[in-house]
């Protein structure tokens, strides 16, 4: 199986192999390796690779599940431009 | 700002369930859809749907949305929000949304959650290779827009999600080159496993994919037996991965509701309780967002959810909120999985489930044993139904479809039972059927049911099939009957020796 070759953040084109060294290295919090590799901020706000990457550590640390994967969001969910919040009559 | 009694984030079936329950009270109601249309999930569910007939079983996913949206549409109290999508919740209770282009705030009294689900996504090598699809994507592509994905197509994951899917694509005529399943039992409706069997469609249980083949596109895939290590490579266009869903919970989160992780129920779910009321006053979740189950239980839900908030708005109890929580119960009954979640939430706490019997060989391949298959051939010489629905799932409709009351069960969720001597081999029961498991059998001929293009003629020659879609003969078409919601009828004539297996046919072009 070559880890370099499976996408685990789609969003931000993070692999396997990525995680599976920063995992190795000591980062062992999702919060961590969303700081360092930007897995989990992407449009998808980490619907995809969260579980994935919290699995992964799980299985190298042997931490159960629950207490890694807890997905927190702020407002607003999704992208927004400031002309939608201010309202903005011209883009010129 | 805007002011509502109960605002509702997410239009499918639980969000316009909660919808109409709270409108009946004359509450000022406003239902949130971030897409341009009502209806989520249902408006792609081409299959008839299990359940009892006071839920729409029977009936289509796609009627049972077109019922609800138009039923929404007529009520005056509801305003409905499409393509806007909710932002965020402030402590002050208030909901912000972008509604055309603009972010607005609304505050309203209750908030019903139903944002349903998002698909589990699976690492394996080239798993970014244009061409892996998430089975909505598939279905969205399929029979939303009229769209083919690919011409032939892996299907990893046998729940009900992936068996219909490949239903579905064998409709659209797309080649399913076979269903890959980790566990050892099939994860769907045993039905709906044989459904695709008939068509020849593998399903390879023990089974995983670890590579996707292909340099700009997928070319095929390599799936592996995870106990022997055994590979196998199957050429393909599409992947299609249908392995499971996980509750959507972004607003709960924000909002604070305490939150359980319960692998049972998708992964973390909001705590609530009965009346679906969460750990935060005033915010209710129903459907997938609570908990992943089917349509069936999400309109329970959502009804329930909007009657309670309702209720806490009027003080008027409305019976129904006894009803539906019973109606929930009888439901759950065969899904052990479910309940056994839910008593994590400590709900359930004095109903037990039999788990599901390992009904053996059906379970791993979605061909019934032969025990049980010529356990329903009657001494006879007669015309009589056949019905192959061995598993205990919660539908009926068999039943009230005989009008010489021929099939029995014992409740929602048991197991059809001929009386061969009422049976009058009408076939009414082979056309209700949402798990097209009843045949009607004749001396020399098998009515069967059929919902593929082209339709065969009166006298056509067709070629026949068995339960696996192995060719059997070439025989003639005695009878077709059209039917308005779809399925047909094909009466074809197949000789004595062909007689029991013959459960399928494929029109010769
Ligand atoms: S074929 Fe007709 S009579 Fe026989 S069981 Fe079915 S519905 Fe009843
Ligand atoms: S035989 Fe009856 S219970 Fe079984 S799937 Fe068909 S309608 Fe439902």
């Amino acid at each position: 199986m070559n880890e370099e070759k499976i996408i685990v953040c789609r969003c931000e084109d993070i692999t396997l192999k990525e995680i599976r060294d920063l995992i190795n290295d000591g980062y062992t919090t999702l919060e961590e390796i969303k700081r360092i590799t930007r897995a989990v901020m992407g449009p998808c706000q980490g619907k995809t690779c969260g579980p994935i990457i919290a699995r992964e550590i799980s299985k190298i640390t042997g931490k159960p599940i629950e207490e890694i994967y807890k997905p927190s969001i702020r407002p607003p969910f999704g992208g927004l431009f400031f002309k939608e919040i201010v309202g903005e009559k011209d883009e010129k | 700002m805007k002011n509502y009694d109960i605002l509702i984030i997410g239009g499918g079936p639980a969000g316009i369930s909660a919808a109409l329950a709270a409108s009946k009270f004359n509450l000022k109601v406003a239902l949130f859809e971030e897409k341009e249309t009502l209806g989520g999930q249902l408006v792609k569910q081409t299959h008839k749907f299990f359940g009892s007939k006071d839920e729409s079983a029977g009936t289509r996913g796609i009627f049972i949305a077109q019922k609800l949206i138009n039923d929404v549409n007529n009520k005056d109290n509801i305003d409905v929000y499409l393509n806007s999508m909710v932002l965020g919740y402030y402590e002050d209770g208030v909901v912000t949304a972008l509604v055309k282009g603009k972010m607005e705030k609304f505050k309203p009294k209750k908030i019903v959650i139903a944002t349903g689900a998002f698909e589990k996504s699976l690492p394996f090598e080239n798993n970014d290779l244009p061409g892996v699809f998430g089975a909505g994507a598939v279905q969205t592509l399929m029979n939303v827009y009229g769209v083919l994905p690919g011409k032939e197509v892996l299907m990893v994951g046998s729940g009900n999600i992936g068996l219909i899917v490949s239903y579905q694509l064998a409709q659209a005529g797309v080649k399913v080159k076979g269903i890959v399943e980790i566990s050892e039992k099939i994860g769907g409706y045993l039905v709906h496993a044989s459904k695709v069997r008939r068509l020849g469609i593998p399903i390879y249980t023990k089974h995983t994919i670890t590579k996707a083949i292909g340099e700009n596109k997928v070319e095929g895939a390599i799936i592996e037996n995870i106990e022997t290590k055994e590979k196998k490579q199957i050429s393909c266009d599409v992947i299609c991965l249908a392995t499971g869903l996980m509750p959507l919970s972004d607003i709960i989160n924000q909002i604070n509701c305490e939150m359980k992780y319960i692998s049972e129920l998708g992964g973390y779910v909001p705590v609530h309780d009965d009346n679906m009321k969460t750990t935060v006053e005033n915010i209710f979740v129903a459907g997938d967002t609570a908990g992943i189950e089917e349509a069936t239980a999400a309109m329970l839900e959502g009804e329930l959810a909007g009657l309670y908030a309702s209720y806490e708005l009027t003080n008027i109890f409305d019976n129904r909120i006894n009803e539906i929580k019973e109606r929930l119960k009888e439901f759950r009954k065969t899904s052990s999985k479910v309940v056994s979640g839910l008593k994590k939430l400590n709900l359930y706490n004095d109903f037990t489930v039999n788990s599901q019997e390992d009904l053996g060989k059906l379970h791993r391949t979605g061909i019934p044993e032969k025990e049980s298959i010529e356990s329903n051939i009657p001494k006879e010489n007669k015309r009589f139904a056949i019905i192959e629905c061995y598993q205990k799932i919660p539908c009926n409709p068999c039943v009230s479809s005989c009008p010489t009351n021929a099939i029995s069960m014992d409740s929602l969720n048991g197991i059809p039972k001929l009386d061969t001597n009422k049976c009058i081999g009408c076939g009414n029961c082979v056309a209700i059927c949402p798990g097209l498991a009843i045949f009607v059998v004749d001396k020399e001929s098998v009515l069967l049911p059929y919902e593929f293009l082209p339709l065969p003629n009166k006298g056509d020659i067709v070629e026949v099939v068995d339960r696996e879609g192995k060719f059997l003969e070439k025989n003639i078409v005695l009878n077709v009957r059209k039917m308005k919601d779809k399925t047909n009828l094909i009466e074809v004539k197949v000789s004595k020796e062909h007689i029991n297996n013959a459960r399928h046919i494929r029109v010769v072009k």
